[in-house]
């Protein structure tokens, strides 16, 4: 009977702990990144919910099919291109991601989210205001093909003609910006993986100095290497973003009416050093 | 052969040794500053141009980058043109990470002979990141990756021009150099050692005995301390030297006075000599002159006093017989008597008129053959008194006070009383009145082992002018009064060969006196 006991009683005590791994939302992460962890802050500033945190560069393979049968978690939170692509893999709980450069969904999947592009309506806004009709583009269509279309039409709404050229080779990009010169009034610098390449990353700038021309880009680091302005995001809101999203869909909100959205805030900074030679207003002054 | 000899009369030379060895530390410097300099500029000028070479492919790498990424060739072929251009580049390449030459140019004009090759990276823009990097705030990471390579030759050969250039400049430039060194050190050394040449006759002349040369030289360096103390030290030197002659004059003079005195003294002996030889002749004829007739007046004394006793007994009978009878105008009685007596004194006055001739005779000759060791000094006092006992005049007292307990001297007693005859006939000769005292004296001073004899008289002394003179042969102040000058002196002789000494001094209270002093041959005998 004493033994009985016991054993009832250890029982007990090792099933103490599932209550605590019970959790909402589960954060898969695809590195231990500062980025991602000032995201995950600005998510959890929103969304109140009980999360676990998995690292994937931690283990050598993560068995998600498994960790969701055991630990059943309502929302996965995809932070980056890996986690997305993992994440995505799995049909039964919503996915939101951010912090996701290449982020491609399959139509009709549980999954949304916070693109790390901004809106193309902020960038062609710029341009009006420095008044440059005629931009120019490279754009790997197999990355950045899908934001360029909805840029084109954005820009045709603006009034502004946007000469995008396909790079599919890094390689190829000085050539494609020398097939240029001479017809564009400014550089439009995409986060593109194959359009802007460590190695051709000074083309950009040397064509801008050659034409005169400024480039807008989509980082303040762009700015000293010539670069005229920046339009970048926070990641901290976009954190706050998808938070909110996480929320919503926490809240019964299912996945399907959250449209896939633009970082809602946009930080924008510009090298008035390369705008005065080019002679050239800052966007958004008087 | 006049420059056979004169080469090492030169090498000998402090100015020439001096110009040599400084003319040739000069050439050799300015050969090891010529070398180093052409080392240096050659070494300059070839890191010149690898660092114009490397500059030219850094360059044309910075350039090449976007197309050789791109593999524009006729972008790269237009870049490799460009370098080409440069006089210095023979040959030009872009290759790919595998080695592979994207384009080449080749500059046929140079040679290849000494080239240099430059080969340097063509690689991504550093501290660039890819735009994924960017996004997610990561700071610029300097990561360059190779993604080709410039190969570049270099021409040398204008270095090699400017070699050969820079040798002859600086061999031209050197050689000038040294010239104009050397000819300016010759004119310092010139005036340099001109002093030096100065002190150096200077002493020369000092050396060759020339004391009076001074080194005429006026500066306040070394060599002019030098040459004040040279000049100090020949003055002292000529100085040493005139007292040198001065003690030497001297000592001449001083030698040349000794030979004369010592000329004088042997001539003096020579004379003195002479004069005993005369005097000993003179004496011996006197003694055979008075010997003979005084041995006929002895022989006829002995035969007065012979027949006299023999004809007594007959006179005695006559006078007994017949009364009172006269002799001579004497009555017999007392011509008996004075007749004995006065034979008796002939005889005894001619053996002592025999024994003085005898003594004169032996003195004469030198003869030193009487010498006895018992001579007893007061025998001989009382023998020369009793010769002296005729010449004492009534007004002359003469006082002796002997020691008798006199120790023995070794001597000649005819000598030691011809000595003691001499003294006191010139103390009893010393009165001017013919009046006065004589005291003679003996005693024994048992400390210094001498027998004294004095003589003392109160009569005129000695005179100051006389004192030195006393003792010199035929030197008499009493030669009308029949005096020969050579009683001190010969009584100066005896006492000297006796081993003695004849003092006379003056005698306090007046007069003189004259010491005997003897070497006794023992202590003095006991008191009986």
């Amino acid at each position: 009977m004493q033994l009985l006991r016991t054993l009832v009683v250890g029982i007990l005590l090792l099933l103490l702990p599932l209550p605590v791994l019970a959790y909402d939302v589960l954060v898969l992460q695809s590195l231990r990144e500062r980025s991602y962890d000032e995201a995950l802050r600005g998510v959890r500033r929103e969304c109140a919910a009980s999360m676990r945190t998995v690292v994937m560069s931690d283990y050598a393979e993560i068995d998600l099919t498994r960790l969701m049968r055991e630990e059943h978690p309502r929302l996965i939170i995809a932070v980056g291109d890996r986690a997305l692509e993992v994440a995505e893999r799995q049909r039964n709980v919503p996915v939101l991601y951010m912090m996701a450069l290449h982020a491609k969904v399959r139509p009709g999947a549980p999954v949304t989210g916070v693109w790390m592009m901004l809106d193309p309506q902020r960038y062609l806004s710029v341009f009006d205001s420095l008044g440059t009709r005629r931009v120019g583009v490279l754009y790997d269509p197999q990355r950045t093909g899908g934001y360029l279309k909805r840029a084109q039409v954005s820009a045709r709404r603006s009034g502004i003609d946007l000469l995008a050229r396909e790079v599919r080779s890094p390689k190829e990009t000085v050539a494609v910006l020398e097939s240029l010169r001479g017809k564009v009034d400014a550089l439009w610098m995409l986060p593109d993986l194959t359009a802007v390449s460590t190695e051709t990353t000074e083309a950009y700038f040397l064509f801008s100095q050659g034409e005169r021309i400024p480039v807008v880009s989509f980082a303040d680091a762009y700015l000293a290497m010539g670069g005229a302005v920046a339009l970048s995001f926070d990641r901290y809101d976009i954190g706050r973003q998808l938070g909110g999203m996480a929320q919503s869909v926490l809240d019964g909100t299912a996945v399907e009416e959250l449209p896939t959205q633009y970082p809602r805030r946009v930080l924008m900074k510009v090298n008035d050093g390369v705008l005065r030679r080019f002679k050239l207003a800052v966007p958004g002054g008087s | 052969m006049s420059l056979r000899f004169r080469i090492p009369h030169i090498a000998k030379n402090f100015r020439f040794r001096i110009y040599i060895t400084f003319t040739a530390t000069i050439a050799l410097l300015t050969a090891a500053f010529a070398a180093f300099y052409v080392i240096t500029e050659v070494n300059g000028f070839r890191a010149t141009m690898e660092r114009e070479g490397r500059l030219l492919a850094t360059v044309l790498a910075q350039n090449s980058r976007l197309p050789l990424f791109a593999e524009n060739r006729e972008a790269l072929a237009l870049l490799a043109a460009g370098t080409a251009r440069y006089p210095s580049v023979l040959y030009v390449s872009i290759n790919n990470t595998e080695g592979r030459p994207l384009t080449e140019v080749n500059n046929p004009k140079g040679t290849a002979e000494g080239a240099i090759d430059m080969v340097v990276e063509v690689t991504s823009p550093g501290l660039v990141s890819s735009p994924e990097a960017v996004l997610l705030g990561h700071p610029p990471v300097d990561q360059q990756r190779v993604i080709g390579q410039v190969h570049l030759r270099l021409d040398t050969s204008s270095a090699r021009e400017r070699l050969q250039k820079l040798v002859a400049a600086t061999l031209a430039i050197g050689t000038l150099f040294w010239i104009v060194v050397s000819l300016v050190s010759y004119q310092i050394l010139k005036r340099v050692t001109a002093s030096f040449n100065l002190l150096m006759r200077g002493i020369e002349d000092i050396g060759s005995g020339n004391l009076s040369a001074r080194v005429d030289l006026d500066s306040d360096d070394e060599l002019g301390r030098a040459a004040n103390a040279i000049n100090a030290m020949a003055a002292s030197l000529e100085l040493r030297e005139l007292e040198n002659l001065s003690l030497q004059e001297e000592l001449l003079k001083a030698m040349r006075l000794e030979v004369q005195e010592e000329k004088k003294r042997v001539m003096a002996r020579l004379i003195h000599t002479n004069k005993m030889t005369s005097l000993g002749l003179l004496l011996s004829s006197m003694a055979h002159e008075i010997n003979n007739p005084n041995a006929s007046i002895r022989f006829s004394g002995h035969i007065i006093a012979k027949i006299w006793n023999d004809a007594m007994p007959l006179l005695d009978g006559v006078w007994r017989e017949e009364g009172e009878f006269y002799l001579g105008g004497l009555p017999f009685q007392q011509a008996r008597g004075a007749l004995q007596e006065n034979a008796a004194k002939i005889v005894e006055n001619s053996e002592r008129i025999a024994r003085v001739v005898q003594g004169l005779r032996d003195y004469g000759v030198g003869d030193r053959s009487g010498l006895r060791p018992d001579l007893e000094v007061n025998a001989a006092v009382e023998a020369a008194l009793s010769v002296l006992a005729c010449q004492m005049h009534k007004d002359i007292w003469l006082k002796t006070s002997l020691n008798r307990e006199l120790p023995v001297i070794t001597g000649n007693q005819h000598q030691i009383e011809q000595v003691l005859i001499n003294l006191i006939l010139n103390a009893m000769q010393a009165f001017p009145d013919g009046r006065g005292v004589v005291l003679l004296s003996t005693r024994f001073e048992a400390a210094a082992g001498e027998v004294v004899i004095e003589v003392e008289d109160d009569g005129v002394g000695i005179s100051a002018e006389n004192r030195e003179r006393l003792f010199e042969p035929f030197y008499s102040t009493k030669l009308e009064q029949g005096g020969s000058g050579l009683g001190l002196y010969i009584s100066q002789y005896i006492v000297a060969e006796h081993g003695g000494r004849l003092q006379l001094t003056p005698r306090p209270g007046g007069g003189t006196r004259a010491r005997v002093v003897l070497p006794a041959q023992g202590p003095a005998p006991a008191a009986t």
